[in-house]
C-alpha cells in the first residue's frame, strides 16, 4: 500500500485555509501538539500533524478531501481523542480533520424514534438533549462525558450496558459520509430493515475512520428504563466471579451490565476514591446491573440474580437501589482506569473478547503471564460481552526498555492463546487502531486479512484515509 | 445501647437540572431518595449496635412513598422502624416537626441516643436535631465528627465548629447530629433488602401518639412561606482561554487586573 | 416597645466577626420599627474593648451574661439564660448567626419560647402596615428564594448567615447602655463538658469566615497535586476549600468541603480549579461576593456562576498566579 506522501506545502495551506477559513486551522506547535496523542500511551505513540482542520460542514470536508486526494496527502479523521488504540494518531503527519465543531442536533422525530446529529456531538450531550422525550440512545462507552458520536460509530464503541443493549453499531440507521475521494454519499436512512445492495453503512461501522469520515447519523432511540438498580457481589477468587456470568446469562433474566473488576483493580480503584469498602479476602467482584419499566419487576429479577449468586459462593451481595448508593458503587467500576494511571502512567490497556463460556479460562493465563513478566495486570470489564480490560501496567521500578522489550513479547503470547485456543478477538470495543496492527496480522488467517486489504484497496486505493491503522 | 434514628426523604438533587437561560432548577421527575447526610447517622447508630450491643429504631416522617426510606435502613441492618404519616402532619415547619418526632419518641421511650444526620439536603436548616432535644430536654451535641468513650451513662465526642474539634463530655441519654465525618457508610446487603420486604412496617397516625394536634401541621407551625420567588443568577463571565506561553500570562494578566477593579488585592499589595 | 436582639457570639473572650454583621441588619430593623436594638453578648471573661465596641456600631443595650461557665457554647446552658431573659424582656425579634452555635441554640430556644424560626436568612426586612418580620432565606441549593414571616408568634427569629452583610462603621460617640445579666449556677442536670478544642489542620481560620477561598477538585488528579491549592491560598493568605470529590478521595478533610454535603460559604473570592461544578457544589457558593473559575472545560457548569474564568490547564495557570502574588509581595 501506498506510504509516499506529499508535504504540505503553504500553497497547500493557502488551499486548505480558503476552505475552512483561517479560524479553522492551525499549524502552530502548542495547539496542533493536542492532536498528537490519544488515550494511548504518549510516550510510545504520538505524531504530530502538519497541520489541524476543525471544519463546520459536510462541504468543508468534501472540499478538504479533494485537495488531499489530488495532492495525496494523508488525512486522520478524529473525534475527543478519547480513543484508546492510537486510530486518531496521524502517524504519516498530513492533516488532522477534527469534528469537534461539528456538534449539533440536527433533528429529533419521535414519531420514527431517531435522533440525527452532527458526528461531534458529546455522546452524553445527546442524551441530556433527548431528556425531555424520555427517549435515550441505548449506547453506553465509559467514556461517554467527553466520546464523540462519529467516534463511537468509526470504533463502534461497546460499553457499559452492551450486555442487554449491544454495542453502538445497532443503533445505527443511517449515516453521511465523506468517501476519501470527497464525495459525500447517505448510506441507510430511518429504516428500520435495508437489504438494498451490500451493507456499506455497517462496512463503515468500526472502520475506525480507514474508509471515510462520517460526518452525520441517524441513531435508533430507545424508551428510557425508568428503573435500575445494582447490585456488588464480592468473590474469593476472580474464577468464582466469573464462573457465576454464564448461569444468569442463562436465567432469562438480561441484566443491563455484568462488570467484573479483580481483586488489583478493586485495590486501585478503592484506594484512588479513598473508598473503604471491606476487600478482606476479595478476589473479585461482580457489578450487575438490571433496568426495566417496572419497578417490582426490576426488583424481583435482581433478587433473583442475587440469590443466584449467593448459591453460588458470593461472599456478600450488596444491593445498590437508590442513585447515592448506585453512583458510589459505579464510581468504583468507573475510576479503574484513572486509577491505574496514577499508579503507572505506562501501561497498556487491553481489550480482548472471548466466547462468554470462556472467560474462566482467561485468568489463570493473566495469572501466569504475570508472574513470568514481573508485571502487575490488573483485570476488569464487560464480563457479560467476554471483554476484559486486562491492564499491562509497567512495573515503576523497571526501565523504559525493559518495559519495551516485554510489553510486545507478553502481548504475543496473550492474544495467540486468546484467539488460538479460546476462538477470541484481540479487540472487542477499543479497535485495532495503530497500537494491535501488527498483532492483528499475525493472528488473522491470510485469506481474511487479504480481503480486508482488498476493501481497503477498493475504497481508498491512495492510502490517504487515516493510513497505517488497522492494517499494515 | 438503645439508638434511634430520625431520617428523611428529600428529592433527588442529581436529578435536577439547572435552566442554564434563567439559573434556576428543573425538576424532572423528582425522585425521592434518603437525605444523603441521614446515612452517615444510620451508619453511627449500627457501628454502635456492632460495638456495644442493643438496637437501632428508625423513625420518618412523611407520606406514603417514605416507607422506601425506612426499608433502605433496614437493608443496612436497622432493627426497627416507624412511619409518621398522616394528613395532619402535612405542612409542618421544623418547630411542628420537631413536635411530632418528639413525640413518637416518648412513645417509643427515651433511648440512649437520639441520632440525626446534621441537616437534610432540601431544606437545609439543621434545625430539626435541637428542637427534638428540646421537647425531650436531652442535652444536644451538633456536627458530631467522632464518638469515643461511649459508656452506658455517658460519652464524648467531638464536634466540628468554626474553630476546629471541640472536645465535649455529655451525660446520657443525649441528641447527637452527626457530619459526613463521622463514619463510611456501609452498603446494604440482599439479606437486609429480605428482611426489609418482610418487615411490616408500623405507622403511627396523629392519633396514635399522645400529642396535641394543634401543635403538628401546618396548623401548628408557626411560620408562615409567604412568597417564593427564583433569583435571576446575574453573573457575566469573562472567559479568558489558555493555549500556549503568551496567553498564559496574558490570562493571568487579565485576572489580576480584575481582581484589583474589585478591590480584592487588598492586603496582598506590595 | 418590644426590643429587637441580636447574638453576639464569643470564642475565647473575644466578639466574633459575625457579630458586628448581625448588629448592621438588627440595625435597620430596629430603626424601621423604631424600636431599641439589644444585643445579648454571652461568653466568659469578654473583651471590654469589644464590649464597646459592639456599642458603637450599633446596640444600644448591651445584655452580658459573663461567667466562667459560659466560656464554651453548651446549648443546654446557653438556652436556658437566653429563655429567661426572653421572658422577662420579651424583645419581638431575635437574630442569630447560622453558625454552628447559632444553628443550635435557635432551634432549641424557639421550641421552648414557641417562636417561629428562619435559617440562614440572606434578608431580613420589616413588613409594611402588620410590622412582621419577612425572612428571606435560599433553599433547595439556593435555586428558590422563599420570604417567610411568623405572623402570630413572638418572638420571631432568625438565624443569618455570616459575611451576608458588611458591619456598620464605628460611631464612638453613641449612647448605650450596660446591663449586666446574673448566670445562674450551673445544674447538675445538664453536666454537658467542654473538654477542649483541637485546630484544624492546615487551617487557620474557618472557611465559612475567610475572606478567600481557593478551591480546588477533581481537576487535580491526586493527592500530591492538592498541594498547588494550598500554596495558592497560602500566598493569598485564604484557605482552602474543595469539592466534594477532592474530599471523598481523601485529598484534602472534610471540613474544607464545600456545597450541599459541606459548608454554604460567601466569601469576598472564591477560586475554584479544576472543579466541574456539579449543582451540589454550587449551591455551596451561590453568596459569594466573586468567584474565578480555573478549568480547562469550556463547557464546565461553574462558568455559568463564575464572574471571571481561565480556561486552561491549571498545572500551567496555578504555579503563574503563585508567582505573580510572589513577586507582588517581593515588589
Amino acid at each position: 500500500m501506498n506510504t509516499s506522501y506529499t508535504a504540505i506545502t503553504p500553497s497547500i495551506l493557502e488551499e486548505l485555509k480558503a476552505i475552512v477559513g483561517e479560524h479553522n486551522l492551525f499549524t502552530d506547535t502548542e495547539r496542533i501538539e493536542n492532536y498528537s496523542h490519544d488515550e494511548t500511551s504518549k510516550e510510545q505513540f504520538s505524531h504530530m500533524p502538519e497541520v489541524v482542520l476543525t471544519p463546520i460542514s459536510t462541504e468543508q470536508i468534501s472540499e478538504v478531501m479533494k485537495v488531499a486526494d489530488r495532492y495525496t496527502i494523508p488525512v486522520t479523521p478524529r473525534g475527543a481523542g478519547s480513543g484508546l488504540s492510537g486510530g486518531a494518531i496521524p502517524i504519516h503527519g498530513g492533516i488532522v480533520l477534527s469534528v469537534e465543531k461539528m456538534n449539533k442536533v440536527l433533528e429529533i422525530d419521535e414519531a420514527n424514534l431517531t435522533v440525527t446529529a452532527e458526528a461531534g456531538i458529546v455522546t452524553n450531550e445527546l442524551n441530556e438533549q433527548l431528556k425531555r422525550t424520555g427517549l435515550f440512545f441505548a449506547g453506553y462507552p465509559m467514556s461517554l462525558e467527553t466520546c464523540f458520536l462519529g467516534g463511537n460509530i468509526a470504533e463502534n464503541a461497546g460499553g457499559g450496558k452492551a450486555v442487554k443493549y449491544g454495542v453502538t453499531g445497532r443503533y445505527v440507521l443511517g449515516m453521511e459520509v465523506v468517501t476519501p475521494q470527497g464525495e459525500v454519499v447517505q448510506l441507510g436512512g430511518k429504516v428500520t430493515k435495508d437489504v438494498s445492495g451490500y451493507d456499506l453503512k455497517q462496512l463503515y461501522i468500526g472502520s475506525e475512520g480507514t474508509l471515510g469520515i462520517i460526518t452525520k447519523a441517524t441513531i435508533r432511540l430507545l424508551g428510557v428504563p425508568k428503573y435500575a438498580s445494582n447490585l456488588l457481589v464480592p468473590f474469593r477468587t476472580a474464577q468464582d466471579a466469573i464462573s457465576v456470568v454464564p448461569l444468569i446469562m442463562k436465567q432469562g433474566i438480561i441484566p443491563t451490565s455484568i462488570e467484573f473488576m479483580d481483586k488489583s483493580s478493586l485495590e486501585m480503584s478503592c484506594s484512588y476514591l479513598n473508598e473503604s469498602l471491606p476487600l478482606e479476602g476479595v478476589g473479585a467482584m461482580l457489578l450487575i446491573e438490571i433496568d426495566g419499566t417496572d419497578e417490582q419487576q426490576v426488583e424481583h429479577d435482581l433478587i433473583q440474580v442475587g440469590d443466584l449468586c449467593s448459591g453460588h459462593k458470593a461472599m456478600e451481595v450488596y444491593i445498590a437501589e437508590d442513585a447515592t448508593t448506585r453512583e458510589r458503587i459505579w464510581s468504583i467500576r468507573r475510576n479503574i482506569a484513572e486509577a491505574i494511571k496514577v499508579y503507572s502512567p505506562i501501561q497498556s490497556l487491553e481489550d480482548v473478547v472471548v466466547p462468554i463460556g470462556s472467560i474462566p479460562l482467561v485468568l489463570p493465563c493473566l495469572e501466569q503471564l504475570s508472574g513470568k513478566y514481573n508485571m502487575r495486570i490488573p483485570c476488569y470489564g464487560h464480563a457479560g460481552d467476554g471483554n476484559l480490560h486486562a491492564t499491562l501496567v509497567k512495573n515503576p521500578e523497571s526501565s523504559m526498555e525493559e518495559w519495551l522489550e516485554m510489553e510486545p513479547r507478553l502481548l504475543s503470547e496473550f492474544y495467540a492463546f486468546i484467539v488460538g485456543e479460546l476462538g477470541g478477538k484481540i479487540s472487542g470495543e477499543h479497535g485495532i487502531g495503530l497500537k494491535r496492527r501488527s498483532f492483528f496480522k499475525d493472528v488473522t488467517p491470510r485469506p481474511e486479512y487479504q480481503l480486508l486489504c482488498a476493501v481497503k484497496q477498493a475504497l481508498d486505493p491512495k492510502n490517504i484515509m487515516n493510513p497505517g491503522k488497522i492494517l499494515l | 445501647m438503645h439508638s434511634i434514628v430520625l431520617i428523611k426523604q428529600v428529592p433527588q438533587t442529581s436529578d435536577v437540572q439547572m435552566d442554564k437561560e434563567t439559573g434556576t432548577m428543573i425538576r424532572s421527575g423528582s425522585t425521592s431518595i434518603l437525605n444523603p447526610l441521614d446515612v452517615y447517622a444510620l451508619e453511627t447508630a449500627l457501628q454502635i449496635k456492632d460495638r456495644n450491643g442493643g438496637r437501632v429504631t428508625v423513625i420518618t416522617m412523611g407520606p406514603a412513598s417514605a416507607v422506601k426510606v425506612l426499608k433502605e435502613a433496614i437493608a443496612m441492618g436497622c432493627d426497627d422502624v416507624y412511619h409518621l404519616n398522616d394528613r395532619a402532619f402535612a405542612g409542618s415547619d421544623t418547630w411542628a416537626t420537631s413536635y411530632v418526632l418528639a413525640k413518637a419518641i416518648e412513645k417509643i421511650g427515651i433511648p440512649d441516643l437520639v441520632i440525626t444526620g446534621e441537616r437534610a439536603t432540601d431544606g437545609d436548616t439543621a434545625q430539626v436535631g435541637p428542637a427534638v432535644a428540646s421537647w425531650l430536654d436531652l442535652p444536644v451535641l451538633t456536627y458530631v465528627a467522632s464518638i469515643e468513650n461511649l459508656t452506658s451513662d455517658s460519652l464524648i465526642v467531638e464536634r466540628l465548629i468554626e474553630e476546629g474539634y471541640q472536645r465535649v463530655q455529655s451525660p446520657l441519654p443525649a441528641l447527637l447530629t452527626v457530619v459526613k465525618e463521622i463514619a463510611e457508610p456501609r452498603l446494604p446487603t440482599l439479606r437486609g433488602k429480605k428482611r426489609a420486604m418482610a418487615t411490616n412496617i408500623v405507622t403511627w397516625s396523629a392519633s396514635d401518639l399522645d400529642a396535641d394536634q394543634a401543635f403538628m401541621g401546618l396548623r401548628g407551625s408557626p411560620t408562615r412561606v409567604v412568597k417564593i420567588a427564583t433569583p435571576k443568577v446575574s453573573r457575566q463571565c469573562r472567559m479568558v482561554k489558555v493555549e500556549d506561553d503568551d496567553s498564559l500570562i496574558e490570562a493571568v494578566d487579565q485576572l489580576f487586573t480584575f481582581l484589583e477593579e474589585r478591590d480584592l488585592l487588598g492586603g496582598l499589595n506590595a | 416597645m418590644h426590643e429587637v436582639w441580636t447574638i453576639s457570639e464569643c470564642h475565647q473572650g473575644r466578639v466574633k466577626d459575625v457579630s458586628y454583621e448581625l448588629l448592621a441588619r438588627g440595625r435597620s430593623l430596629a430603626d424601621t420599627l423604631k424600636v431599641r436594638l439589644g444585643t445579648v453578648v454571652i461568653g466568659s471573661n469578654i473583651n471590654t474593648d469589644d464590649v464597646k465596641q459592639l456599642a458603637y456600631q450599633g446596640a444600644d443595650i448591651l445584655y452580658l451574661a459573663d461567667d466562667p461557665s459560659l466560656s464554651s457554647f453548651v446549648c443546654g446552658r446557653y438556652a436556658a439564660l437566653l429563655l429567661k431573659l426572653i421572658s422577662e424582656k420579651k424583645p419581638q425579634i431575635i437574630i442569630a448567626a447560622a453558625t454552628t452555635s447559632g444553628r443550635t441554640l435557635m432551634p432549641y430556644v424557639a421550641v421552648k419560647a414557641h417562636a417561629g424560626l428562619t435559617a440562614d436568612c440572606t434578608e431580613l426586612a420589616i413588613e409594611e402596615g402588620t410590622e412582621n418580620l419577612l425572612q428571606t432565606r435560599p433553599a433547595i441549593g439556593g435555586n428558590i428564594m422563599a420570604t417567610i414571616k411568623t405572623p402570630g408568634h413572638r418572638p420571631q427569629m432568625a438565624t443569618v448567615r455570616p459575611r451576608s452583610t458588611k458591619p456598620l462603621a464605628a460611631q464612638h460617640d453613641r449612647p448605650f447602655v450596660v446591663e449586666e445579666v446574673p448566670v445562674a449556677p450551673r445544674s447538675e442536670k445538664s453536666s454537658v463538658e467542654v473538654l477542649g478544642l483541637r485546630g484544624l489542620e492546615g487551617q487557620s481560620g474557618s472557611i465559612e469566615e475567610a475572606d478567600i477561598v481557593i478551591a480546588g477538585g477533581k481537576g487535580l488528579k491526586k493527592r500530591d497535586n492538592f498541594v498547588l491549592i494550598e500554596r495558592l491560598a497560602k500566598a493569598f493568605g485564604a484557605e482552602v476549600g474543595a469539592s466534594r470529590d477532592a474530599v471523598d478521595r481523601g485529598w484534602v478533610s472534610y471540613p474544607h468541603q464545600v456545597g450541599l454535603s459541606g459548608k454554604t460559604i460567601s466569601p469576598r473570592l472564591y477560586l475554584a480549579a479544576g472543579i466541574s461544578g456539579a449543582i451540589q457544589h454550587l449551591a455551596g457558593i451561590k453568596t459569594a461576593k466573586c468567584i474565578v473559575a480555573i478549568n480547562n472545560d469550556e463547557q464546565a457548569n461553574i462558568l455559568g456562576l463564575a464572574d471571571f474564568a481561565i480556561i486552561g490547564d491549571l498545572f500551567q495557570v496555578l504555579p503563574e498566579i503563585e508567582k505573580r502574588l510572589e513577586q507582588r509581595r517581593k515588589a
